[in-house]
């Protein structure tokens, strides 16, 4: 019998790492306890032979080059994917939170107030962990450019909610360099 | 014996009717033949339509969603088709053109939320194993980098090439005020005469 023919492999662009990283830090950013639902959500969907424990999911994380501690060796597909499951059921979690922060039809004020709570908790997670001298972490904390950016953020993760949410963004993590 | 496949997420609601194609071998609680759909969005029209309709709306919400996702938001749906939607004031606009002429389209806004609902419910629809109407699901593929140019401003994405500009030019202007090296003299170079010891 021929041999299947080999698939390319995929691996994500030095971009698509940042974002994915910088979806997942907005997820710990939501929720105050995101980083052991990551632990406890890549247990529950079998990833343990991709990220056997807690330690190990954060290396795999920390190839993303904003971070302050950045790993030089690129993660494989598998693990890139393991990592956009996790996303994927954190933001299916997280909707309802996602919704309220889109959604036009809630009162401004509290509206408002909700997204200074994102923006200030993404900002401690981002000067704690991330080299506060790279121009995409830097246009995050920039209190112009920043807002926007935060929306951008909240966006993605709720269209990567759901069923279709892993294709679509897996999708979008492989765009060609901009 | 008619079917029905509910879709809810908070602001929509869609509504598939159909029967079991029983010819294809489906199970009687398959919907294989869609009777027709209804969609309803929050404080808006309920829409109804057939199975062209439904591709219509995925054709052009997925692709839409797919783009907005990697921040490009670009209009989807030529003039000929019967759905289309565009980035409006920062929201979005569902149209809906109707095939009697005469009839204006009807546009639906739609803020972040609600798009992003209407959007999880196609993809629960595309993931039923319930259904087994055949719709095509378009297929979400990397950006190329000409979709992605106008994401970035154009001051950032000249920024760059202008910088390495700029940079030759200060590098060539300062080269130039340099003094060039004089020639050798065509003169022998005078040679000093060891001193006699004595």
């Amino acid at each position: 019998m021929a041999d299947a023919p080999v698939q390319p492999q995929r691996l994500l662009s030095r971009r698509g790492l940042e974002r994915l990283d910088l979806l997942l830090l907005s997820a710990e950013a939501l929720d105050l306890n995101g980083g052991e639902a990551m632990v406890w959500l890549s247990e529950e969907m079998g990833l343990t032979d991709l990220f056997p424990n807690r330690v190990e999911l954060w290396k795999r994380r920390c190839s993303n080059p904003l971070r302050r501690t950045t790993r030089r060796d690129r993660i494989t597909e598998a693990e890139a994917d393991g990592l956009i499951r996790i996303l994927n059921a954190l933001a299916d979690r997280l909707y309802p939170m996602l919704r309220s922060l889109l959604s036009s039809a809630e009162p401004p004020q509290l509206s408002e107030q909700r997204w200074a709570l994102f923006r200030s908790r993404l900002q401690e997670l981002l000067k704690e962990r991330f080299n506060p001298r790279r121009g995409g972490v830097q246009r995050l904390l920039d209190p112009q450019e920043g807002p926007q950016l935060c929306r951008e953020l909240i966006q993605t993760m709720a269209l990567s909610a759901g069923p279709g949410g892993f294709t679509r963004l897996k999708a979008s993590l492989m765009d060609a360099a901009a | 014996m008619k079917l029905t496949s509910r879709y809810e997420q908070t602001s929509c609601r869609l509504v598939l009717e159909g029967l079991p194609d029983l010819s294809a071998g489906q199970s009687s609680q398959t919907i294989g033949i869609l009777t027709g759909f209804s969609l309803a969005l929050a404080g808006k029209t309920e829409l109804e339509g057939q199975r062209d309709h439904l591709q219509a709306l995925l054709n052009v919400v997925l692709p839409y969603a797919r783009g907005l996702i990697s921040g490009v938001s670009r209009p989807q749906g030529a003039e000929d088709v019967p759905v289309a939607i565009r980035p409006v004031d920062g929201q979005h606009e569902l149209e809906l053109r109707s095939s009697q002429p005469d009839t204006p389209p009807l546009r639906l806004p739609l803020d972040d939320a609600e798009l992003s609902d209407l959007v999880r419910c196609l993809d629960r629809l595309q993931l039923d194993p319930q259904v087994a109407v055949p719709l095509e699901w378009p297929d979400p593929q990397p950006l190329r980098r000409s979709e992605l140019r106008h994401r970035l401003p154009l001051a950032r994405r000249v920024a760059a090439p202008l910088t390495g500009v700029a940079a030759l030019l200060v590098a060539g202007l300062l080269a130039s005020l340099l003094p060039t090296p004089k020639p050798p003299s065509s003169a022998p170079a005078a040679v000093s005469t060891p001193a006699r010891g004595g």
